[in-house]
């Protein structure tokens, strides 16, 4: 019996290692995508892949990137699981990929950034926006999305110019996103304004009613509130604050652009969010929903799709510069690239180390519609600088 | 050591070397000749293996599924990461840690043996109360344990940096470290197994009345089982912070709960065996399963992607070895277990075929007494300041109609419940509120009306694990195994001794479990209706053997049967009960012709018309 499951085992790792082994022409850029198809992290990962491969199926049937560069995608399951992930990145690291596109969640991207920098492939995430992402990725990992520093500093230039100068903050010390409003915080500081209380509440939570009591009975109300929560915990707090007839403004992160939170009604207008894009008539963003309505038969239901798209354009402007597939020299292109025209932007990494330089949208809710209030860079002297301990800044 | 005890020590050796040799030849061959990432998987498998068979040491003995285990796991590993954390990450990374683990970067052993020795206080620490819960309570207790760990590991930022990931672990994990904690936790766990301890606990996890009715201590057994558990636990935890690098909390959460009990369930819970190849199994099958899925070549027709294969893979083979093979597709086959000990057994020539040795007779000075017992069930008067004693070297029959309170006259003697009131003395120590293991080592054996034996262990482990559990009373059987075969060949069960106690007939059972009471050397023995179901042939064989035990060990019985003819032939004295009261006492004649007595078993109107108290009654 043991002879059989041993031998079962082996013949079985045998055929599993013949398995990986596809030859690629040396001109073919094949990316390794350690993602999430499954497990919790799916719904963030899986629309970034689909906006990405309309763009890869555009270059493929052009020949490829620059006419000469195809590529392939090797997509590999990480389950949401740490450990999953560090195995299914050294496995696409074995296979010989060009450059990899990583994960959302930026935990796990920490995780297998060892073994990135290792082998020295040049990575991408598909919608992590923190900021932190570079400190153990080493020149090797860059991030897509807007960075939460630099949302942060937009919210805070927006909330300015509004007036605001008593800002009252939601976080959560559970994850790094969010702690967004710390690095608002940062910035509105600097500007001028004030921070004139807090509350903390745990990710998941179903009541906000202290919170919310807490707010209710400041005297004078803050000027405004500023939050990165998302889904359930935006809906729960945003639902129990207006309910309880508290009016104050509120400015949140692009966690919230999502269809739960247009379904909301009265209890988001007037809700003001940062964003990577915004779809104005004849921008980019328009026609690239175009024409992911004409592959997916459906509209987007977000802005992540495009995030996807943008991506594929990122990885096809650094290949294009670099004129090769192979990965150092893709590093160095990308790391360098400057104004390259995505769905949502135009996106820049020069000096950026590894986050990119993005105009920010700022979105406000009326009538159940996005309304874009101003779509441009933060000044980068209020930008607050990437923190790994965001507690130890207060 | 020679004899049965060595060649069990041994047989525990070469089992673990079975699974030992395969694990380290394939550890070799993966590190020659497999691409890194199988080597990754093996080592992931490896650290895997090492949560299960931690896991299967406390559940599989035990018999108390734990879904606390992965707390264990996220506690080794952060404890050790901790202490490993390169200086310079800890401080820009961990900015508020105590100075004392601030200023510490230690290698991964030293690191390994802190942490495992941190879990194990704390597994201690938590088992004091779950494994006083027992049953289904301990079970949702454990769960209880992963959600509190869980969240502890959260909200201690400045150790753990809350639900962010933990990063900069340094990576020291290879297949070689992992290979080395997976042997040495198959040989724990491989040994605890076979240990006395061990054995005691299996019996327990049979039946936890009838364990600590030969005296075990259940609750002690537990807790030992369920720290050695926590701290192989550990060790994996250790292992997989070191091999990933950078984790968060979420990893030590119910995804891998359910994975760990995946494996434990379709191999086999209640073997090393089973552990081990649960592990291999569910391995296989998602690295299988997780390659056809992101799509493969067969013969130039590329398949389609089909993401989530893996955990539907998972559910099938589930749901497939729930249906086919309830107990796990090793069941409860130890891996050659059984033919090594057999190999063993003919190399050391025929074992010690026990001419039958009694134990000298000496009828020792003292009394068992009971005294004014009353027991209430909700309202019901189930005992009536009921008197009772017996002495070493004495028969006496317990009799009285069904529902007179005989069975519960006994639980109360021997310590499985608290009376209301009254006490029980045993020559001359008050025994009412002791716990029923120290009853029993108190010299209280007794047998169940309705047989509760240990059915899955062997007939020969049933009366061993008994003769462990009386090491450390004053009757010390000089060699639990000598001991058992002597006691099995005087019930004539030798011949039976490798079989499972379940597959004996009903005669045989009874025989059994007089064999396993016996096996404590009590000075008092307590059998609850042991001729029941016997036909009169074997009935009369019982008769003969409880009256040359008495003769030659100087045991005190204490017999209820509904058998009155074995009763009346049997017993120097008998004790009639009704409706939880003590109508009558005295010799079989007295007892037959006392007028109260007959009425009790055959009604007042029939009494009266001269009738006696038939012989023999069926249970009904």
């Amino acid at each position: 019996m043991t002879r059989l499951a041993f031998s079962a085992m082996l013949a079985a790792g045998v055929s599993l290692a013949a398995l990986g082994q596809t030859a690629f022409a040396d001109d073919t850029l094949l990316i390794g995508a350690a993602i999430s198809k499954t497990g919790w992290d799916a719904p963030y990962d899986s629309p970034v892949m689909d906006g990405l491969m309309l763009a890869i199926d555009e270059m493929n049937a052009n020949g490829g990137i620059a006419g000469k560069f195809p590529v392939e995608i090797e997509t590999r399951d990480n389950r949401s699981d740490n450990a999953q992930n560090a195995i299914v990145t050294q496995e696409l690291v074995d296979e010989g990929v060009n450059m990899m596109i990583v994960t959302c969640d930026s935990s796990m991207v920490h995780a297998g950034a060892q073994i990135i920098v290792g082998a020295q492939i040049p990575a991408i995430s598909t919608c992590s926006s923190s900021p932190t992402l570079p400190l153990s990725g080493d020149g090797y990992i860059f991030a897509n999305a807007v960075t939460d520093n630099v949302q942060g500093a937009a919210q805070a230039e927006y909330a300015f110019g509004q007036g605001y100068r008593k800002a009252y903050l939601l976080r959560s010390p559970d994850i790094e996103y969010s702690q967004m409003p710390l690095y608002f915080a940062d910035a509105f500081k600097k500007l001028g304004g004030e921070v004139v209380g807090e509350s903390l509440y745990s990710l998941g939570q179903p009541d906000f009613s202290a919170e919310v009591t807490k707010i209710k009975e400041l005297q004078p109300q803050p000027d405004v509130i500023v939050t990165s929560a998302f889904e359930p915990d935006f809906p729960a707090f945003i639902r129990q604050l207006r309910g309880a007839g508290v009016t104050v403004p509120l400015v949140a992160g692009d966690g919230i652009d999502s269809p739960t939170t247009f379904a909301l009604g009265d209890a988001v207008e007037g809700v003001v969010f940062t964003s990577s894009g915004f779809a104005e008539p004849g921008s980019p963003m328009a026609a690239y929903q175009e024409k992911y309505e004409a592959k997916y038969g459906k509209p987007p239901e977000s802005i992540m799709d495009a995030l996807g798209y943008d991506l594929a354009k990122i990885i096809e402007a650094a290949v294009t510069q670099a004129d090769s597939v192979e990965p150092a020299k893709i590093r160095d292109a990308l790391a360098n690239l400057e104004n390259v025209q995505g769905a949502t932007a135009e996106i820049s990494y020069k000096g950026g180390n590894g986050t990119p330089t993005r105009p920010v949208a700022v979105i406000r809710i009326e009538d159940g519609k996005r309304v874009l209030v101003s779509r441009k860079a933060p000044d980068p002297a209020i930008v607050p600088a990437p923190n790994l301990d965001l507690n130890a800044a207060q | 050591m020679s004899g049965p005890s060595a060649q069990r020590a041994t047989a525990t050796l070469l089992g673990a070397l079975l699974l030992v040799i395969p694990l380290a030849v394939a550890a070799v061959l993966f590190a020659s000749f497999a691409s890194a990432g199988l080597q990754r998987t093996y080592t992931l498998f490896l650290i895997n293996l090492v949560a299960v068979l931690g896991l299967g040491a406390f559940s599989g003995n035990s018999g108390i599924l734990s879904f606390g285990h992965v707390a264990f796991i996220g506690l080794g590993a952060y404890a050790s990461a901790i202490l490993t954390l390169p200086l310079a990450t800890k401080a820009s990374a961990l900015p508020h840690l105590p100075t004392l683990l601030a200023g510490l970067e230690w290698g991964l052993p030293a690191a390994f043996v802190a942490s495992l020795v941190l879990v194990a206080v704390f597994g201690l620490a938590v088992g004091l109360p779950i494994m006083r819960m027992g049953g289904a309570a301990a079970v949702i207790a454990t769960l209880g344990l992963l959600l509190i760990v869980h969240g502890i590991l959260i909200g201690a930022t400045d150790f753990t940096r809350g639900a962010n990931a933990f990063l900069g672990v340094p990576r020291l994990t290879n297949i070689w470290t992992a290979l080395g904690v997976a042997v040495l936790a198959l040989l724990v766990v491989r040994w605890f197994r076979d240990s006395a301890a061990g054995r005691q606990l299996r019996a327990s996890r049979e039946d936890e009345t009838a364990a600590k009715a030969i005296g075990v201590d259940v609750l002690r057994r537990r807790l030992v089982a369920w720290t050695l558990s926590a701290t192989i636990a550990a060790a994996s935890g250790v292992l997989l912070a070191h091999f990933l690098g950078a984790f968060s909390p979420s990893k030590f959460y119910f995804d891998d709960t359910l994975t760990l009990l995946t494996m434990l369930i379709v191999g086999g819970m209640t073997t090393v065996s089973g552990a081990f190849f649960g592990a291999i199994v569910v391995t296989l099958t998602i690295e299988v399963l997780r390659r056809v899925e992101s799509g493969v070549d067969v013969f130039g027709w590329e398949t389609p992607e089909l993401f989530g294969l893996t955990q539907a893979g998972l559910c099938v083979l589930i749901l497939i070895v729930m249906y086919r093979r309830p107990a796990g597709m090793f069941a409860r086959l130890e891996l050659g277990e059984a033919w090594i000990r057999g190999w063993l057994g003919r190399a050391g020539g025929t074992p010690v075929a026990a001419a039958s040795t009694p134990v000298a007779a000496d009828v020792a000075p003292g009394l068992l007494r009971a005294d004014g017992i009353t027991k209430n069930f909700a309202g019901l008067r189930a005992l009536d300041a009921v008197d009772l004693s017996l002495a070493p070297g004495e028969i006496v029959g317990l009799i009285g109609p069904n529902g007179s309170g005989k069975t519960t006259l006994v639980n109360v003697i021997s310590g499985l419940i608290l009376p209301d009131s009254g006490k029980v003395a045993v020559d001359g120590a008050d025994v009412t509120d002791w716990p029923s293991f120290e009853v029993a080592r108190a010299g209280i054996g007794r047998t169940f009306q309705n047989i509760r034996l240990f059915g899955q262990l062997s007939v020969l482990d049933n009366v061993e694990t008994a003769a462990l559990a009386a090491r450390g009373t004053e009757a010390v059987p000089a060699d639990p195994n000598a001991r058992a075969r002597e006691l099995l060949a005087r019930f004539g069960l030798l011949d039976l001794a490798d079989r499972p106690a379940s597959a004996l007939d009903y005669g045989a059972q009874r025989r059994l479990e007089i064999a396993r009471a016996l096996a404590l050397n009590p000075r008092y023995l307590l059998l609850d209706e042991p001729a029941a179901g016997m036909n009169p042939t074997e009935s009369n064989e019982l008769l003969r053997d409880l009256a040359a035990l008495r003769a030659e060990t100087g045991i005190g019985l204490l017999v209820i049967d509904h058998d009155m003819s074995l009763i009346m032939r049997l017993c120097d004295r008998i004790v009639v009960l009704n409706r939880g009261e003590k109508i009558a006492e005295g010799s079989a004649a007295e007892v037959q012709s006392n007028p109260a007595v007959i009425e009790a078993y055959i009604g007042r109107k029939r009494a009266r018309q001269g009738a006696s108290i038939p012989t023999s009654e069926g249970v009904s």
